[in-house]
């Protein structure tokens, strides 16, 4: 695009006939007729599939009444000539919270604040509210609009984008009259996970955004269909726009399939506003077919000429940078449904990053389509706008050429029949080559420079004598007479014009010539009176013989899809070579079965995911494309397993507002691209629990998974596996070590945690009631009947109690063992696991009377108070007391090591070795209920297993190849190839980065990679 | 054969050796990158008196009060722990009982010595792993104070104390760009220089009324105080060597140090040695080499850049005692043992200024241990006996005491 177009505007005022409001009273005299404008000669883009070459729109008041080729004109109307240019409908923004003041985050107090501070019958949470009215807050803002006209939009639909259930957006045209602004008041509703400005705890964390917005979709449905007394304004609102399309901002992109999951579960239609990484995960976006808003503001260079400085961008920054271009072309080639928003770009980025896109394969018709139609339909307004058609708004954009082409740009915006001139075509181009005609005498005029500030030269040939180098006269040696020779004079001319009067002044020989005339534009020639030095006056005139040419600029679009991106998930570590072994042969290997058979040196036979056969002697039955890895000297493990993991959660793993949260579920944060799960199985680890923090009595449901690299979150579940639920006690529930302004939640004392227990089972157990009288009715009464507000915290006590889910209780110190045991007696169900269990050495008589689990700390303790009194030995006693006890890690680095750590049982009390590799192994899977597919070399469960070089407990023992279902997702040597593919991208990337910075282009400041480790109770992040 | 020398109940802290003691077989890793594999050790009144090969020298048995039969087992120099802080951090969460960071910028004159607290609950549990010497050194600030070595069995800390105020422990100023450049962190080196300036010349005068601060760093300028900066960033590293050559400092240590495999060379001529961050912690970035924190040490190593082990980090007072095991996984990924036993004995001992503990060699201290197996191996470190300066160590800790009151509780066997 040009330089300098954007800063070329002149905006006009409107200085045609206004509709005007029909219902205020008129001062004045009445303005009655109608002009109707004619655009002619024009490339007519009806739509992204017609287009008219010499067409004329014609438009009246705020319609358009007729458009195609060879219109009769109507008389009195005024006509445009658009020869060569080119009229499109003007844009739809989806994305926009223009005008809308930002409602000011309330000063943060110290103390929490856990109720709502809004007076009034709203939902209980400052996050949902539904009930806001966008056209109540928004102010027209000229300056913003002008923004909006010079990127070609006329309508837009604005919203306040605060909150999880944000309220409406109200459609706007972008006109400064008040009274013509709104097109509909509400236009579309608005949704998100941020919580935005509300100051209450709750939620606190991704997993509780959603569980928040899952609870009100239920809510608002029962609130709907049982009879009340009172209302509530939020429901109302909610009710009131139901049938108004569902906007859902998605800043990350794995929100996508979260938000999906949600409108799946609840029946809903969500439009998505992007991130613009769709192409990311290309093959999971196109399983949900979503229609998504996408934005177009890709990276900028980053300054990455310090190459130790460089490393703190992550790869992914990198790559996006590279690619981010070309997530439309992807988009479209996969046949989605897309718009395009223009959000946080000025019209000269949007434009050069449409036209980027489209150099990378968006078809210049989707483009348009996806600025004009989708949005239109999207917001059932495309019986009105969307297209120029006969009876649509009259809302569009005149340009010189095809729209995002890099030198076009938009002379007018028309909203409503209303022109705003963006910018004003260029004055007619006066150069070229002229014969100038003064007294019958013919000079050669070229006129040349720039189109706003030409320059003149006169040229013309005179007789004069001729002259040798020496500078002695010629003489002609027959005549003797001084030899004449014809010379030519250039002399530059002073020229000045203001629309069509010229002037022009030159000295010729030995005069001065003063020139003014008029510029006859049609065809091409000046005429007018002179005067020379004397102050004679004379008639002048000059015709163009020629016009000015200039080399053309190139304004074609060259496609390149060399770039596109061609991996489909994360670049980084993935061993695609690797992933498809199936049929493999270890040989002569030392085997930890941790199983009835022992510890053998032995074969090993895996095939499509499923240990076949071990033991001494094996017959393989299938060599089919099989793999024979000779095993000596080394050994064999299960795949080890991590009972309680905190890595692979996105965006928090304690919700820890409220006391009781059984509502969330990590399952709904996973984050399959944790580099913690490669780095793990590089550490032998195949299976983990993902847990809740313990930052409450009642935590959050647990995701029990494989460390199945490369796959989605919820392929990464395992399936068979039930329910898990974190439960905690001690100091982290009472938040001793919060800081004193956290001394206002129940409970604050152990004595509190133990009724907040009683409390909430008591709760569920009434509700299990409800519902099961509800469920006991015959049909009729039921059809009468109010059935029970379905509560997703309760359900998931209600699972608990019903053994369909089991607990994993993070514990320390005895007596609230002891008084958990009793309350879930009492209840009428089981702790599953008691996991840290620190002092269950000192209640491993009753843990085995309830039958209870423990997973415990190898050798952690003197970090907090209540950890006094823990003994490095508890594993190994736990053991021997015949409690199933695993060794956890609750760290992302401990995991890569929990070999070693269960090596410390051998150390501390003396376990056998076996028995302690089965305190990661065939124990934690046993605690999960998942041993009956993993957790020990047996045939016919699934193929996780773990080639080490060493006896795994030793310190020396290196992971060599780790199988998940039998697919190799760790490889020793695959790993090393891999981390010099990947500085090998990296570096490449870099160089190209470097280019911009060469070529002096603007560049963005390094984005450091973010990097942080989760446990229990804390957030760690690592120093780069 | 005489395992426990007392029948009785030990005395803890240990009374002085007053029998001369000999360790009779074994393997004896001497500290120093060398190894004896049949070697007999001798001591008296808390020094070696000598270190012997079996297969190449006698030993008269009958001159010792005490004969320890260690056939197929390893002896060690009594490991060191650097950068610790051990005896001033009790319980993690509970501020009463932390000592460690003082308030402030700059403390060059608050000492670690006089809060090491001899009684800590968890220093029994460390030296039973093999730990029986401590640096015990502040955090915090931009000077955090000056370290101490002591030994970890005494009554007080001046029993403790084997080399008082060695360091001066520094926190560099954290190097974060932000649009192109760090405004912080040039004005927080700026004020550091100034700070230093002004020492250096407070070093020089003779009249100068006592400046507490400055006084604590007059002895970093005559190289009796070693430095000792907290720093992890290339370009950190670089900006040390540069304010180590401008104020002529002798003797200085990168504490952490992750990026130094980065730039081996220039820390080895400029004679900067490396107290190396926690073997045991995650790449700093995605896209590092997944073991690039396990092979640190054997590149530093293969580089020829002096370093020992030490164990900062999360929960880093009780986790002292896993100390052998980080040498041990750095062995795993390449480093050669007997050098991964000096980064834990003789290197560290040269860096605190120990003159004569580190190593297992005739004169010195008899700081030792004793362990049924391999020390650096999780399932083998099993100290059965451990002496500092000759003293023998009640290995009995409140832990194990614990452990043995349940089973008791239980009739488990075992």
């Amino acid at each position: 695009m040009k330089r300098g177009f954007v800063f070329f505007l002149v905006l006009f005022g409107v200085n045609f006939v206004a509709q005007t409001d029909p219902f205020s009273p008129k001062n004045g005299i009445t303005d009655k007729y109608v002009l109707a404008y004619v655009f002619k000669n024009a490339i007519i883009h009806v739509s992204s599939q017609e287009t008219i070459d010499n067409g004329t729109l014609i438009i009246k008041d705020d319609k358009i009444v007729a458009v195609g080729q060879g219109i009769n004109v109507p008389e009195n109307s005024l006509v445009f000539d658009l020869k060569g240019k080119h009229i499109y409908h003007s844009f739809i923004e989806l994305n926009s919270h223009f005008g809308i003041k930002k409602t000011t985050k309330k000063k943060w107090s110290s103390t929490p604040q856990y109720k709502t501070s809004k007076v009034g019958p709203y939902h209980w949470n400052e996050a949902i509210h539904p009930e806001y009215k966008a056209e109540k807050h928004y102010l027209y803002n000229q300056k913003i609009a002008d923004g909006y006209l010079n990127k070609g939009f006329g309508i837009i639909i604005s919203h306040d984008n605060n909150g999880i259930a944000r309220g409406d957006g109200t459609l706007i045209c972008l006109t400064n009259e008040k009274e013509n602004q709104v097109l509909k008041e509400s236009g579309a509703t608005f949704y998100s996970f941020h919580k935005g400005n509300s100051n209450q705890v709750y939620p606190r964390s991704l997993m509780g955004s959603i569980a928040l917005l899952r609870q009100f979709f239920i809510d608002v449905n029962w609130y709907n269909n049982s009879p009340k007394t009172t209302i509530n304004l939020s429901y109302e609102a909610y009710l009131k726009q139901n049938s108004l399309p569902k906007i859902f901002s998605i800043d990350y992109k794995r929100d996508l399939f979260r938000a999906h999951k949600i409108a799946t579960e609840h029946s809903l239609e969500f439009i998505y506003k992007g991130t613009g990484k769709e192409y990311e995960n290309i093959e999971q976006v196109l399983k949900i077919n979503p229609t998504i808003i996408v934005p177009v503001n890709f990276p900028k260079a980053m300054d990455v000429s310090d190459p130790y400085e460089a490393m703190k961008v992550s790869t992914n920054d990198l790559t996006h940078w590279k690619y981010a271009s070309s997530n439309l072309a992807l988009l479209e080639k996969n046949n989605l449904s897309f718009c395009i928003t223009s959000d946080t770009l000025k019209s000269k980025a949007f434009f050069k990053n449409l036209s980027e896109a489209i150099n990378k394969g968006l078809s210049y018709e989707k483009a348009y389509y996806s600025l004009t139609e989708e949005p239109a339909k999207i917001l059932g307004i495309d019986n009105i706008c969307g297209t120029l058609s006969k009876g649509n708004l009259a809302n569009f954009i005149i340009t010189n050429d095809t729209l995002f082409k890099k030198n076009t740009h938009i002379y007018e915006n028309w909203v409503l029949g209303k022109r705003t001139v963006l910018k004003k075509e260029p004055k007619n181009d006066l150069r070229g080559t002229y014969n100038l005609n003064i007294e019958q005498q013919i000079r050669k005029l070229v006129v040349s420079g720039s189109l706003e500030r030409p320059k003149a030269t006169i040229s013309y040939n005179i007789v004069a004598d001729s002259i040798s180098i020496n500078g002695d006269v010629v003489i002609d040696s027959v005549s003797k007479k001084i030899f004449k020779i014809k010379k030519e004079i250039k002399q530059s001319v002073n020229i000045q014009r203001s629309d069509n009067t010229i002037q022009l002044s030159f000295p010729l020989t030995n005069d001065f010539i003063m020139l003014s005339g008029t510029i006859h534009f049609d065809s091409g020639s000046w005429d007018g009176g002179g005067q020379k030095k004397d102050g004679t006056w004379f008639k002048w005139s000059a015709i163009r013989n020629k016009k000015h040419s200039e080399k053309k600029k190139n304004n074609t679009i060259k496609v390149d899809t060399s770039n596109v991106f061609i991996s489909n998930q994360h670049v980084d570590y993935l061993p695609e070579k690797l992933i498809n072994t199936s049929n493999v042969h270890f040989k002569n290997a030392t085997i930890w079965t941790v199983d009835s058979l022992g510890t053998i040196v032995g074969d090993l036979w895996i095939k499509d995911g499923i240990i076949k056969e071990v033991g001494k002697q094996i017959k393989i039955t299938d060599t089919n494309e099989l793999i024979i890895i000779d095993a000596s000297d080394k050994h064999i493990s299960p795949g080890i397993i991590d009972e309680h993991s905190h890595i692979a959660i996105e965006r928090g793993v304690n919700e820890g507002s409220h006391a009781v949260t059984s509502e969330v579920r990590i399952g709904d944060v996973i984050n399959p691209e944790d580099v913690n799960i490669y780095r793990q199985l590089a550490g032998g680890v195949t299976s983990a629990q993902l847990l809740h923090g313990s930052a409450n009595p009642i935590g959050g449901q647990s995701a029990v998974i494989k460390l199945r690299w490369g796959a989605n979150a919820e392929e990464m579940k395992i399936a068979s596996a039930p329910g898990f639920i974190k439960f905690a006690l001690g100091e982290n529930v009472k938040q001793s070590n919060w800081g004193y302004s956290y001394s206002i939640r129940y409970p604050q004392t152990r004595m509190g945690v133990e009724q907040l227990y009683y409390d909430a089972f008591i709760r569920a157990k009434e509700y299990e009631l409800n519902w099961s009288q509800y469920m006991a009715l015959d049909k009729k009464k039921k059809t009468k009947a109010v059935a029970p507000k379905k509560d997703i915290q309760l359900d998931a006590l209600v699972e608990i109690m019903n053994q369909k889910r089991f607990i994993t209780c993070h514990s320390y110190v005895q007596s609230e063992i002891n008084m958990l045991m009793h309350m879930a007696d009492s209840m009428g169900f089981n702790i599953n696991t008691f996991t840290h269990i620190l002092e269950g050495y000192k209640v491993a008589d009753k843990m085995k009377a309830h039958g209870a689990g423990g997973s415990t700390f190898s050798d952690w303790w003197a970090y907090k108070y209540e950890v006094r009194d823990a003994i490095p030995y508890n594993a190994c006693l736990l053991s021997e007391m015949g409690i199933v006890t695993a060794v956890n890690s609750d760290d992302a680095e401990m995991a890569r090591r929990l070999n070693q750590e269960a090596a410390k049982a051998v150390k501390y009390g003396g376990c056998s070795q076996e028995d302690a590799l089965k305190l990661v192994t065939i124990n934690p899977a046993k605690l999960l209920h998942i041993d009956d597919r993993t957790g020990s070399i047996q045939k016919n469960k699934d193929a996780d297993v773990v080639l080490w070089s060493d006896n795994p407990l030793s310190i020396y023992a290196k992971v060599e190849q780790t199988y998940v279902d039998g697919k190799l997702l760790f490889d020793k040597n695959q790993n090393e190839i891999h981390e010099m593919q990947q500085n090998k991208i990296r570096s490449e990337i870099i160089s190209e980065m470097l280019k911009y910075k060469a070529k002096g282009q603007p560049l963005s400041p390094l984005k450091k990679q973010n990097n942080v480790v989760h446990k229990c109770n804390k957030t760690i992040e690592i120093d780069n | 054969m005489l395992l426990h020398l007392c029948g009785w109940m030990q005395q803890s802290p240990a009374p002085i050796q007053s029998k001369s003691i000999l360790i009779l077989g074994g393997t004896a890793h001497l500290g120093n990158g060398k190894v004896i594999k049949d070697a007999a050790i001798a001591f008296e009144n808390g020094k070696i008196t000598f270190v012997k090969n079996l297969l190449l020298q006698n030993v008269d048995t009958l001159k010792f009060d005490v004969v320890l039969y260690t056939k197929n087992k390893h002896i060690y120099p009594g490991f060191i722990a650097t950068n610790s802080t051990l005896g001033l951090m009790e319980v993690g969460a509970v501020r009463a009982t932390l000592d460690y960071k003082e308030v402030g910028k700059y403390n060059p004159n608050a000492r670690t010595i006089t809060s090491f607290n001899t009684d800590s609950r968890i220093i029994p549990t460390v030296r039973t792993n093999g730990i029986l010497i401590g640096q015990i050194s502040p955090r915090g600030g931009i000077i955090s104070g000056t370290s101490s070595v002591v030994q970890f069995d005494a009554w007080n800390w001046e029993d403790a104390l084997i080399n008082l105020d060695e360091g001066l422990h520094m926190k560099w100023p954290r190097y974060r760009v932000i649009k192109g450049s760090d405004k912080r962190y040039a004005e927080n080196l700026e004020q550091l220089n100034v700070f230093f300036d002004k020492a250096k010349a407070y070093s020089f005068a003779e009249t100068a009324e006592k400046d507490l601060k400055l006084e604590a760093i007059k002895s970093v300028f005559t190289a009796d105080k070693r430095v000792y900066i907290n720093a992890n960033n290339v370009r950190q590293l670089k900006d040390i060597i540069t304010f180590k050559k401008k104020y002529n400092i002798q003797r200085l240590s990168i504490v952490g140090g992750k990026q130094s495999i980065l730039i081996p060379e220039l820390l080895r001529e400029n004679k900067i040695s490396i107290l190396l961050s926690r073997v045991h912690s995650l790449p700093q970035y995605r896209q590092d080499d997944i073991h690039n924190t396990y092979k640190a040490a054997t590149i530093l190593s293969n580089e020829n850049v002096e370093f020992c082990f030490q164990n900062a980090g999360d929960m880093e007072q009780m986790q002292t005692r896993n100390l052998p095991f980080l040498a041990g996984t750095a062995v795993a990924y390449g480093l050669d043992y007997e050098l991964a036993i000096k980064a834990l004995t003789q290197t560290p001992a040269k860096i605190l200024g120990l003159k004569n503990y580190g190593e297992l060699k005739v004169g010195y201290s008899a700081t030792l241990f004793i362990s049924e197996g391999d020390a650096l191996d999780i399932i083998t470190n099993k100290v059965t006996h451990a002496f500092i300066d000759g003293r023998q160590l009640d290995l009995v800790n409140e832990q194990e005491k614990n452990y043995l009151k349940y089973k008791k509780k239980y009739n488990l066997k075992n």
